[in-house]
């Protein structure tokens, strides 16, 4: 093809490449650099205040604590990012983790509990999605209705009583490799398998589109309908993965056991400067929108701050997060 | 407020209105004058400034410089309170009401019968509507939902709702446009109506017949400049005259397009439909030619170019490249065989505001950039040589596409498609709000399109771009091929009827 090349000027290489470096810092400058900047501040105060708060031991103790969380932080960045949304992923992974024990309990293998809940987890990934491409009804709405189904379910496989497998699965919630626990290196592979799935594959950019404009990448040729199931089914099995984790970690799971995770998640996605339009926002951010939930809370037991007083903090950061991922909203 | 009391009849005047654009003066030096009680058309192609004069009597636009006499008071702008304080009522085109609740309450909203202090008056307000109705000759169902009603009832609801207010200037902006002879024979009998009763109309129409019938005067613009005011009565009242003032344009604003070779046609729409009874369409395309598609908003252009692509439903209908059947039943499956669609919204339906310019020019054409990994070196690189060829304006590949300007926009919708390799080039409206150096640019740019062999089928509604760039134009008019011209046979009165039959 033949196109006459009108002028050359449009990329003036040396002052836009400085502005482009510029505008790339200003781009850091927004919500990841002032989310480090909270979480030095909180560091600071914490280790002030308890000097045991800045060890190894510690920040280790945080990130397995968040392990769980973080993973299904993923899950949900990943399809806000596409436009979407699961509340059910909270729920899912506490059914999930039901039926793991349920199994283990029942005795049969580990390997084979292990694929099954799965497979399980990719199902109902995908049963969510195909009912939120196919209705086109708000995945708000969806999910929460599959949020109680979920609970139910749960509830009923374990009776309604929790089930104990303490000792029998300690691998991914309590083990470590050296001095890193399995579940940290877990929840960073899934961070990095998050990262470049959507940075770096057609499949990324793509669902990345559909959050920006469904209506375009219709018109543009995407199979929006099949992306849509994909990353549902997709955060299924992660959510599976995540279930794994939880049960781990506890030794036992009761029906409830994930139900606090989605909003969580949600919380630590937004402050982390995801948003509900879809198509833009940071899984980096995301990622430290879920350290900065840990450490605050790690910071407040240490400091010895009650509970209830934890879960105010935690509603009003969300609060103040948002409004300040909006102010540059309201200047432009 | 100075009183002239040589204007004792005109309700309104306006002294040389000039309202500019960047880069364009869409109103130059207007006058105008409405008498009570007359219905005063304003004919003039898109763009001629119709639009923008009645926004400057609702006061949605202030003008540049010139005055606006109302009941003898001056002002020099006015705003959307002062125009409706100073009795002038606008019905839109484009008007959206409120879809969900009755043609009743949308006539009286904002304005609630105010008997009760909080609560609305149902059964008053239903009463009142259908009063409102019968009174000016309209048989409509007041207490149904709105968006129940057909879009002639639709356009009842918004008169109505404007006449509710007892105006005593009715603007009226193609209130006629997808109407049936008889709906547009009940708007005529109803301005007769209102017109006797003192209110004064402007009415803004394309169809020449229809001004004929409803006129008392008429003014033609052309290009934000006032060409002509006829009398009722005066001969020059004619559709051949009217038709000649209102093209014409001096030479120099058409772009010059070389001559270049055509070849073989090799894209076809066969027999397309969109009910039962609608008429077939069909159109076929030339390797190398742009094939220009005329026909005033709402005559079902776009919908057709959907339909074409595989993106709106269709009753039937087959497509055609190079004798094998592609027809698409989806966008997948068009892309795939080589069609692109430039939508004429491309904000709503083009582009991904959000995302950066390199990533809007390659989404379309992913697979050239690695199976499962996009290779972001050549992703660059590529959408470096589409910023140059074509010369969008950006500082840097990763700006997102919402701070680009329009025509830069436009040019990486065209980028997004040419990237992926297209043969087929649906074009709606693609010089839609940009501006004239931009809009040069895009022509040169589909010039050189069609010499490396590619088809282009634009749709537009601006006439020196479809005079000019075209190598053939086909008329729509309500769903149906209404005129086919040729090369030599295009000009802006052939187009012109097409529209009007």
């Amino acid at each position: 093809m033949k196109i006459k090349v009108l002028n050359n000027k449009n990329i003036n290489k040396n002052s836009d490449e400085r502005l482009s470096i510029i505008r790339r810092l200003s781009f850091l400058n927004s919500q990841i650099t002032y989310l480090v900047l909270v979480i030095i501040i909180i560091g600071i105060i914490a280790t002030v205040l308890n000097p045991n708060f800045l060890t190894l031991r510690n920040f280790f103790n945080i990130m397995q604590q968040i392990s769980v969380l973080g993973i299904l932080t993923m899950c949900m960045s990943l399809l806000m990012i596409s436009g979407g949304l699961d509340i059910s992923i909270g729920n899912m992974a506490g059914l999930v983790a039901m039926i793991f024990a349920k199994m283990l309990i029942a005795g049969e293998s580990i390997t084979i509990s292990v694929i099954t809940v799965l497979a399980i987890a990719l199902i109902l990934g995908f049963i969510n999605g195909v009912i939120i491409a196919k209705s086109k009804v708000t995945p708000l709405i969806i999910t929460l209705g599959m949020n109680y189904v979920f609970l139910g379910v749960a509830l009923i496989i374990g009776g309604g009583r929790p089930q104990t497998i303490i000792g029998q699965f300690e691998f991914l919630g309590e083990a470590k490799v050296g001095l890193v626990p399995v579940a940290i290196i877990i929840y960073f592979l899934i961070f990095l398998f998050a990262f470049f799935l959507r940075k770096n594959t057609k499949y990324g950019r793509r669902f990345n589109a559909i959050g920006g404009n469904s209506q375009a990448a219709f018109l543009s040729g995407i199979n929006v309908d099949w992306h849509v199931i994909s990353i549902y089914a997709l955060s299924g099995l992660i959510v599976g993965l995540a279930g794994l984790v939880l049960v781990s970690r506890l030794g036992m799971v009761r029906a409830n056991s994930g139900s606090d995770f989605a909003l969580q998640a949600l919380a630590a996605a937004i402050i982390g400067g995801i948003t509900f339009e879809g198509g833009r926002g940071s899984l980096i951010g995301a990622f430290f929108g879920v350290l900065l939930l840990g450490i605050l809370y790690n910071a407040m037991n240490i400091i010895g701050i009650s509970s209830y007083l934890q879960t105010i903090v935690l509603g009003a950061i969300i609060v103040i997060a948002t409004v300040i991922s909006n102010i540059g909203k309201m200047r432009r | 407020m100075d009183i002239c009391l040589n204007q004792k009849e005109k309700i309104l005047e306006v002294k040389n209105i000039t309202k500019e654009f960047p880069g364009v003066k869409a109103l130059t030096n207007f006058n105008f004058d409405l008498k009570k009680g007359e219905v005063h058309c304003l004919i003039g192609e898109n763009g001629a400034g119709k639009s923008t004069f009645i926004k400057i009597l609702s006061g949605a636009f202030k003008p540049n410089s010139g005055e606006i006499y109302i009941n003898n008071g001056k002002h020099y702008y006015l705003t959307p309170y002062l125009a409706r304080k100073t009795g002038i009522q606008t019905v839109y085109q484009e008007d959206v009401l409120v879809p969900q609740i009755t043609a009743a309450e949308n006539i009286f909203l904002g304005s609630e019968i105010d008997n009760q202090k909080f609560f609305i008056n149902y059964n008053k307000t239903i009463k009142l509507a259908e009063n409102l109705a019968e009174q000016i000759g309209i048989n409509i169902k007041v207490n149904e939902i709105y968006e129940r009603l057909s879009p002639s009832d639709q356009q009842f609801v918004k008169i109505l709702k404007a006449l509710a207010q007892k105006p005593q200037i009715l603007i009226l902006d193609e209130p006629t446009q997808a109407f049936n002879i008889k709906d547009i024979g009940i708007i005529i009998q109803m301005v007769k109506k209102i017109s006797r009763e003192g209110v004064s109309v402007i009415y803004i129409v394309h169809n020449l017949d229809e001004i004929i019938q409803v006129a008392d005067r008429v003014t033609v613009l052309r290009d934000g400049i006032k060409i002509n005011t006829h009398d009722k009565n005066s001969e020059t009242l004619n559709s051949a005259n009217l038709a000649k003032e209102m093209v014409g344009r001096p030479v120099d604003l058409f772009y010059k397009k070389k001559e270049s070779k055509i070849g073989d046609f090799v894209f076809e729409v066969r027999g397309l439909k969109f009910t039962q009874s609608s008429k077939e369409i069909n159109l076929k395309v030339r390797e190398g030619e742009i094939l220009g598609i005329a026909g005033l908003k709402g005559a079902g252009r776009s919908k057709i170019a959907r339909a074409i692509f595989g993106a709106l439903k269709k009753y039937k209908g087959k497509v055609f490249y190079k004798d094998k059947d592609v027809t698409p039943k989806n966008p997948i499956k068009a892309v795939q065989e080589g069609l692109a669609l430039l939508t004429e919204d491309k904000k709503i339906d083009g582009l991904f505001m959000g995302m950066p310019v390199d990533q809007n020019i390659t989404i379309v054409g992913l697979d050239k950039l690695g199976k499962f990994f996009i290779n972001l070196i050549k992703e660059k690189k590529f959408s470096e040589d589409y910023i140059n060829k074509l010369n969008i304006k950006t500082p840097y590949l990763n700006k997102e596409v919402r701070f680009l300007s329009g025509g830069n926009q436009q040019k990486v919708v065209l980028a997004k498609w040419l990237f992926k390799d297209v043969n087929i080039l649906i074009v709606d409206e693609p010089t839609h709000g940009i501006d004239v150096n931009a809009k040069t640019e895009v022509y040169e740019l589909f010039t050189s399109l069609a010499e490396s062999g590619k088809s282009i089928i634009m749709i537009s509604s601006e006439m020196p771009e479809l005079i000019s760039i075209s190598d053939r134009v086909i008329v729509i008019r309500n769903f149906e091929i209404s005129k086919e011209l040729n090369r030599d046979e295009i000009t802006e009165e052939n187009i012109l009827s097409g529209f009007m039959e």
